[in-house]
């Protein structure tokens, strides 16, 4: 069973050079790049028109760039190693803190917010994983360490309960948050993993990277349940679909792919460029289509949504 | 950008900086000025003259000075540690030959560079290479070409050896008219691989030169490929120069060097940038195909020491900062930041062709403008 995603619109040049991240909130899209500038465009409206432009916040470069499930605050991670917390209001960000790492040793990395933004997770060079409360002054509350391989890529679950980090060694650890202890020791992907998404409800794991495939685990029991394959490149990023039928993913060849849980399929492949695709993201739904962005190398932003009366 | 300043090297600044502050107190109180050296001085060897004994003898060379001699010699000592200094906050490395073609007239000879240079180091107590100089050239150039010097003489190097980047402050003009192409290399190995397989000699990219400084370029190899750029008005279309490196932030600092000057931008390296450079490589798209996704083997993760260098760069470089004209190296130190990824020209190696076809199939794609 495959399905239709056509494209409805590309931002051409949304940035001067390679857009490293995007986030979502019900109705804008952030993006973040090798420019010192974050960009947000609206997706109500089909024009997608920039609403706000966060001029010159990393001076470096923005490699992450995450929003909390609630649409109502977004973190950023600039290549200088800064962490800025953004909050909105009337549809425009200013930001409302900044985190400071307190024990010097590890560079910020990957950063994961809570559904409603009051946790904040991240990952270190050294592949140590600290969480902070943001809404208790920025406070860091638990300081999880794994054998100190770079901790790429980072989730929380929806219900706060669990962090997720993937590391370039291969390994993948989940940490209970309420516990502060390591919950479970995941079988390694043996080569880096750069992307690691909770399923909406929690149940599941996704992760992958240059081992060229998403494994699938389960939380409770640890256990890897499917190997998705398919990619012919280093994936770099993946997101769960609203529902937790789909999950979306990119890989530095430019190719998305669309894969059904249930069938452990990939359903659509979408190939808008050949160029590096660093991140792809669900669209919150408009109607009954489920619609996705990509992003990367070429510096745009493509829309796609699914193809209706199928 | 250059590499990182040594301790080695801030300890002797200090050290000709404490000099001249002697000096300038003295001058300030009306005092004779002096210079005090330590050397090295050979004992007359016991009866059988099986050791000659080493010990340190303490001098001074003052101003005013008691014979004509001694002046000269104070005016020596301080322009090489002038000169020495220099390098030092700039962060370069010079060769004894660099020092004596700054002012052959008043150091008449090499031998006198040479011997105040290696007293200097055992005066403040360090190796030569702390005070940033080295004893010869260090870079190496094979290819076609001609050096005409000033007083007339002419020097011709074949192809078919590799031969040490001479001083070329006495030279004239440089004749290379059947040269197509100039390839800078970061890496000795490297160039001896490319030297070895007559690259340019046969390659279908037409006859080339190749040269290398053997890491950071010294103030000799840069003057050389400045020479070669700027003398082409004896053709319309100038044969262009392209820059080999290691995918990592030396790699790239490296070529920035040749074409932009070292970190701090003097006067003298202004006039040594060559900004025609072109990138041949590597570049993460080299290393990591694109099209099908496979990446090439010997990929290497970045070290601490890497990616702090990266960011440095990032954030210091005046040609890597945002808007400040190298917008791909800029890319590239962004995305070996986030892959964490880096290779050396070895891995080029590996492949059907080797490195020299590798660099053949660049300089023919750079040609045709793709």
């Amino acid at each position: 069973m495959s399905k239709q995603y056509l494209t409805t619109h590309t931002i051409d040049h949304a940035h001067p050079t390679d857009i490293f991240s995007l986030g979502t909130t019900p109705t804008q899209i952030l993006s973040a790049s090798g420019s010192s500038s974050i960009r947000i465009h609206s997706t109500n409206n089909p024009d997608f028109p920039l609403s706000q432009t966060l001029e010159k916040v990393h001076k470096l470069g923005c490699h992450h760039l995450t929003t909390s499930r609630n649409g109502q605050v977004a973190a950023s991670v600039g290549f200088g190693g800064e962490v800025k917390i953004w909050g909105v209001q009337d549809a425009q960000w200013s930001e409302s803190r900044k985190i400071v790492d307190g024990s010097k040793a590890g560079e910020i990395w990957a950063i994961a917010l809570s559904e409603d933004g009051q946790y904040l997770a991240a990952t270190s060079f050294d592949g140590r994983i600290n969480v902070w409360d943001y809404l208790a002054d920025g406070a860091k509350i638990r300081e999880f360490e794994t054998k100190g391989s770079f901790g790429m890529s980072i989730d929380l679950s929806a219900d706060g309960r669990f962090t997720a980090s993937g590391h370039e060694n291969g390994g993948i650890y989940i940490f209970n948050n309420d516990t502060g202890r390591l919950f479970q020791s995941l079988p390694s992907l043996v080569k880096p993993v750069r992307a690691v998404a909770f399923s909406p409800g929690g149940k599941l794991l996704a992760a992958a990277g240059d081992s060229k495939v998403i494994a699938l685990y389960d939380v409770s029991s640890g256990e890897q349940v499917a190997n998705l394959t398919g990619h012919g490149a280093w994936i770099f990023s993946l997101d769960w679909s609203n529902s937790g039928e789909y999950l979306l993913s990119g890989a530095f060849d430019g190719k998305a792919k669309v894969w059904s849980i249930e069938q452990r399929t990939c359903v659509a492949t979408h190939t808008e460029t050949e160029k590096t695709l660093w991140s792809v993201k669900w669209l919150p739904k408009t109607g009954r289509n489920e619609g996705f962005a990509t992003a990367g190398a070429n510096r745009s932003i493509s829309f796609y949504r699914e193809a209706t009366g199928g | 950008m250059t590499s990182v300043r040594r301790p080695a090297n801030v300890e002797v600044i200090a050290k000709i900086e404490t000099l001249f502050e002697n000096i300038a107190d003295s001058l300030l109180r009306g005092e004779e000025l002096s210079i005090p050296l330590r050397h090295k001085k050979f004992q007359s060897a016991s009866l059988d003259g099986a050791d000659a004994e080493l010990s340190t003898e303490f001098t001074k060379v003052s101003f005013p000075a008691k014979t004509p001699r001694e002046a000269w010699r104070f005016t020596v000592l301080i322009r090489i540690l002038e000169l020495m200094h220099e390098a030092l906050c700039d962060n370069v490395v010079v060769s004894k030959r660099n020092i004596y073609y700054k002012d052959p007239a008043l150091f008449k000879t090499q031998a006198v560079v040479d011997r105040y240079v290696d007293i200097f180091a055992y005066t403040f107590g360090v190796q030569r290479a702390a005070l940033n100089v080295t004893a010869a050239a260090k870079g190496l150039v094979a290819g076609q070409f001609t050096l005409t010097s000033l007083d007339g003489t002419t020097v011709r190097r074949g192809p078919d050896l590799s031969y040490l980047i001479d001083d070329v402050s006495e030279v004239q003009t440089v004749n290379f008219s059947r040269v197509k192409w100039i390839l800078v290399i970061e890496k000795e190995s490297t160039f001896r691989t490319l030297a070895s397989s007559n690259l340019h000699q046969q390659s279908r990219a037409g006859k080339g030169i190749i040269l290398t400084a053997k890491g950071y370029p010294d103030i000799s190899t840069r003057a050389f490929l400045r020479l070669l750029s700027t003398s082409h008005h004896h053709r319309s279309r100038p044969p262009p120069i392209y820059a080999l490196a290691d995918l990592d932030p030396d790699g790239i600092a490296i070529m920035s060097n040749y074409k932009h000057g070292s970190y701090t931008l003097s006067h003298e390296n202004e006039q040594l940038n060559v900004p025609r450079i072109r990138w041949l490589g590597i570049k993460s798209s080299d290393i990591i195909n694109e099209t099908n996704g496979k990446e090439a083997k010997g990929l290497l993760r970045l070290s601490g020491r890497d990616r702090k260098k990266a960011v440095k760069m990032l954030e210091n470089s005046a040609v890597m900062r945002e808007g400040g004209g190298e917008a791909e190296w800029r890319r590239e130190l962004q995305v070996m930041l986030t892959l964490n990824v880096k290779a050396e020209i070895e891995v080029l190696g590996e492949r059907e062709g080797g490195v020299e076809g590798w660099v053949e199939e660049k300089l023919l794609a750079n040609a045709r403008g793709v």
